[in-house]
């Protein structure tokens, strides 16, 4: 209202002025009348003691506070008709600063929600993860029960202390059984987060006695979706693992582990010290540092009671470490140096983008060199002149943000659709374009046009304004000439760079997606579950399992349509496996925990299911039972390692597994697959048999005839042998070993299409760049021409000139490329970051672009009329 | 023609407030009076005027009013303010003592 009311009177003050110069003229001129003068020259002298009414005007309007305002919007009305009057020019820059601010904003948005923004709970400075660290390696370890027990005990670092271990957990009740994730924690756990429950209590030091009754806290969406949402869940009970268990605390929405977005209930672990003793190492610690104790200290305190440990109980610790790693790190990970290459290629590309746009605005201007300096000359300030720049520069580069904040808005859920849920990026259900992100983008907006206009500003500044005059503006200065070309110089040296990064990873992908990972992925099916089997006793457990698992092989094998079906304890390219020592039985046994790799637990006619040649001796058959001669079969790796120039069949090994300290006779060698990722070259690998060594843990496998209603056939089949056996997870091997590339694809695709941006906003720079040169000396062509110059020589001429230019630039993006690819080592595979075929197949394509850039704006020139030229002069 | 000294900075300020004080004028009207009063001494570029005018307004040293001329065409009349009048007093004093001061040193006893 009070705008309005100030920009009425604004416009009721310039008309009294109109009216006060208008009625100065009419007095003047009448005076001098009546003096004598002839009407027509009163009037003129009138005019010319006046002086420069427009002039005048000016300044009084400058007199009021209004002029500040009312020039930004006469300057924007003045840059929204002259970029409305050249679209092209307009839509182009448009274009490149949305693409360009848009990538930015996108990746920035991610970056924010996973790298920066703290994790969702009270003072997450404090939170870490406890680790053992391996033997040799040093590298972090899942923990052991009875040193956990201990830590929490002796530890002085820590708040509170707690272990985890995530499994899928049986749900009974009605209906067919399913397995949902669930989180074992001991008493504290939520007290360390700092989360309260929305509803009841949380698992405390009463719930986690090992002889307590049953109790399970529910996450917000289990809740809802068991038991819609009610208050009176409290109180209630659900049957999980045969086991009847009272509901006792609902979690508030969002609550997770960033590591365990998933989990639906959490139960109490109840360690049994027997348990304690017994257990392998499977927990992970989460612990909140106390207030004045910081993440060195505390390491420091870990790695004492780590030593006392290691002294205490030899048999498992020896050579066993800790380790503190803070919460935030251990949940972003690797992600951070992906995030942070794709976060500079973005700059980069925005980079290419605004050089673009200071090309372009630098190029308008050279071409309203003339109205600038007319202008000038008429009195229009220096400043005036920037500030009108500088609108122009900021209008495209806000109208330019604008769009790209849009793009980023709509880009960044449909990424994350098209995501798979398994994807590996932590945190991901935080992500969000928030108000940090719009706040990102003004200021990347405002650099882009502050950037942009700065060139050109300084062409001005210089402000030759005779030259201009004189030549009416057909002439670019050397000076002005010189920046487009350090800009093209600049712009294509980026774009080489990021061609580069593309191609590194393009060839890296190509490489990965050519790596056979051993077993023959199509028409196999796999269902995952933690087996139900119940017994008085540990052995009777084992016992059940045993024979639990054959009945269900049976079943599903009796279906036609199944050509082969078997089990392995955790899949591969899982992202799991187990590890153990073992070594050969006619040696001295080597220290402990050295020596070993990978232990996979499987059924009968696993290698024949899976498509695993065997290279030697059988597999698993019905010889293999519980009490028959303890078995194994080893992949060639292991047969390498252990057994070089030797045929290991026969031979015998002392394996840490299980609970029979007989030696394994190996019958059989397998060849390696890639089971820890295709990236990742294969371990050494010593496969026991379920029938002996019956796992928990349970993979199903089955190689069907491809028909996709076998999946449902099957599951029934599974429930007729345990109609309580629910299950975790049924997937495709196909997309598991597709999700097992969809991180390095997604890192390829983006990079890709970041360095093709590159590639396409270089080309336009280039291509702008010749033809305003073109067009800047068609005269200089003509008279060439007209001197018998053939079109064939100016074509070269003008080729040579530009392309020294872009070779400069790609030479330039070589060095860059050879001094900053190695950020990508990283996320290569096999290739080096300084990949020569990569590098002259880049190159190649570079020159090639920057020659079509050239060609076609040059081919122009030959084309001029000497004729014309000379009539023009 | 060769005698007219141009307007020394600033001062057309205190030469439009003086203008002013017998009464009531046009813009036109302080022009032709400041050429007058002067014989024709001092130039004044009548352009400059308005923009000095409409300084003086928003100092609120004079004020304007639209009224008719003689000619009855309408015109806005400036008129000094109690401020301007103080102002006004103030600047000749300060003119009259830098005056002297520069005489003073052109012409030493």
């Amino acid at each position: 209202m009070r705008l309005w009311h100030w920009l009425t009177r604004r416009s009721q003050e310039d008309q009294e002025l109109d009216e006060e110069v208008r009625f100065h003229l009419a007095e003047e001129t009448r005076l001098r009348i009546s003096r004598g003068e002839a009407p027509d020259s009163a009037a003129r002298s009138a005019q010319r003691d006046f002086g420069n009414v427009t002039r005048t005007k000016e300044i009084a309007r400058e007199a009021w506070a209004w002029s500040a305002l009312d020039r930004l919007r006469q300057d924007l009305r003045f840059s929204i008709r002259m970029l409305a009057k050249s679209p092209a020019f307009t839509a182009l820059a448009l274009t490149a600063l949305a693409l360009g601010i848009g990538a930015t904003t996108s990746v920035y948005s991610i970056v924010n929600s996973v790298l920066l923004r703290p994790l969702p709970f009270p003072k997450p400075g404090r939170l870490v993860m406890v680790w053992e660290t391996q033997p040799l390696t040093g590298q972090p370890n899942v923990v052991q029960t009875g040193n956990f027990l201990e830590w929490r005990k002796r530890n002085r670092s820590f708040e509170s202390m707690a272990a985890i271990q995530a499994f899928p957990v049986n749900l009974e009740g009605s209906g067919e059984a399913v397995q949902v994730p669930g989180l074992g924690v001991t008493a504290g756990f939520f007290e360390t987060l700092g989360v309260p429950p929305l509803l009841g209590r949380t698992i405390g030091p009463e719930e986690d006695r090992s002889a307590a009754p049953g109790t399970v806290v529910l996450s917000y969406g289990f809740w809802q979706r068991q038991f819609g949402g009610r208050a009176d869940a409290i109180g209630r009970h659900v049957t999980i693992f045969g086991q009847i268990r009272e509901v006792i605390g609902v979690m508030p929405p969002g609550f997770h582990l960033p590591a365990e977005p998933r989990i639906d209930v959490y139960f109490p672990m109840q360690i049994s010290p027997d348990q304690a003793r017994r257990d392998g190492r499977n927990d992970s610690v989460v612990a909140r540092l106390r207030p004045s104790v910081s993440l060195g200290d505390a390491d420091g305190e870990m790695r004492g009671i780590a030593a006392q440990t290691a002294q205490e109980r030899p048999d498992i610790n020896t050579g066993w470490s800790a380790t503190v790693v803070p919460l935030l790190e251990q949940t972003v990970g690797k992600t951070r140096i992906t995030l942070l290459v794709v976060w500079s290629v973005a700059g980069m590309v925005l980079l290419i983008a605004c050089a673009n746009v200071a090309n372009l605005l630098l190029m308008r201007a050279a071409k309203r060199r003339r109205e600038m300096n007319v202008r000038a000359a008429l009195g229009a300030g220096r400043w005036r002149l920037l500030h009108q720049l500088l609108t122009e520069s900021m209008l495209l580069a806000v109208a330019g943000g604008l769009l790209g904040f849009v793009l980023a808005c709509w880009g960044v859920p449909a990424i994350l659709r098209l995501l798979p849920t398994d994807f590996p990026l932590p945190r991901r259900d935080e992500i969000a374009v928030d108000r940090t992100a719009l706040w990102f983008t003004t200021l990347v907006s405002l650099a882009c046009g502050v950037f942009a206009s700065l060139f050109p500003a300084v062409q001005v500044d210089r402000g030759h304004l005779n030259d201009g005059l004189r030549y009416g503006g057909r002439h670019g200065t050397a000076s002005g000439s010189r920046l487009r070309s350090g800009l093209v110089v600049a712009e294509v040296a980026l774009a080489m760079l990021l061609v580069i990064g593309s191609g590194l990873m393009v060839r890296s992908f190509i490489l990965l997606c050519q790596v056979n990972p051993g077993f023959q992925p199509s028409h196999l099916v796999s269902f995952r579950m933690l087996l139900m089997a119940s017994g008085r006793d540990f052995p009777q457990i084992l016992r059940v399992r045993a024979s639990l698992v054959q009945q269900m092989l049976e079943q599903i094998r009796s279906l036609p349509g199944v050509r082969a079906a078997s089990s392995i304890h955790l899949m591969p390219l899982s992202g799991q496996q187990s590890g153990t020592s073992y070594s050969r039985a006619d040696r001295p046994a080597p220290p402990p925990a050295q020596g070993g790799g990978d232990v996979s637990v499987i059924s009968d006619g696993y290698f024949r299911t899976m498509g695993i040649p065997l290279l030697s001796g059988r597999e698993f058959d019905q010889r293999d039972r519980p009490g028959s001669p303890p078995v194994a079969v080893i992949n060639q790796t292991l047969a390498r390692v252990a057994f070089p120039g030797e045929n290991p069949i026969g031979k015998r090994m002392r394996v840490a597994w299980g609970f029979s300290p007989d030696p394994v006779e190996i019958v059989g060698v397998a060849a390696d697959i890639h089971h820890n990722g295709l990236e990742t070259a294969p371990d050494p690998c010593l496969f026991l048999p379920n029938a002996q060594q019956p796992s928990g843990f349970l993979t199903l496998v089955v190689r069907t005839n491809g028909d996709p209603n076998m999946i449902p056939a099957i599951q029934q089949r599974i429930h007729k042998v345990n109609p309580a056996q629910g299950i975790a997870e049924v997937r495709s091997m196909e997309s598991v070993v597709a999700a097992d590339t969809a991180k390095p694809a997604l890192e390829t695709s983006v990079l890709s299409i970041f360095g093709f941006l590159a590639l396409g906003l270089a080309c336009v720079g280039i291509y702008a760049v010749v033809s305003y040169s073109v067009e800047q000396r068609v005269r200089e062509m003509g008279i060439r021409l007209a001197l018998g110059a053939t079109p064939h020589s100016i074509l070269g001429r003008i080729l040579r000139e530009r392309l020294f230019l872009a070779l400069i630039g790609i030479g330039a993006g070589l060095v860059a490329a050879l001094a900053l690819t190695r950020y990508l080592a990283t996320l290569l595979y096999t290739v080096r970051p300084t990949d020569p075929p990569v590098y002259a197949a880049v190159t190649s394509i570079l020159v090639a672009a920057a020659l079509a850039g050239c060609f076609f704006p040059a081919r122009r020139a030959t084309r001029v009329d000497p004729a014309m030229v000379l009539r023009e002069e | 023609m060769d005698d007219r000294i141009e307007l020394l900075q600033g001062t057309l300020d205190m030469l439009i407030l003086r203008t002013l004080r017998p009464g009531a004028q046009h813009g036109h009207g302080i022009g032709v009076a400041i050429r007058a009063s002067s014989q024709d001494v001092l130039q004044v570029e009548h352009g400059s005027l308005y923009p000095a005018l409409h300084r003086l307004r928003k100092e609120g040293l004079i004020e304007g009013e639209w009224k008719l001329s003689e000619n009855k065409q309408r015109a806005r009349y400036y008129r000094l303010t109690a401020k301007g009048r103080k102002k006004l007093a103030a600047e000749e004093s300060r003119w009259n003592r830098m005056v002297e001061a520069i005489a003073r040193v052109l012409k030493p006893a």
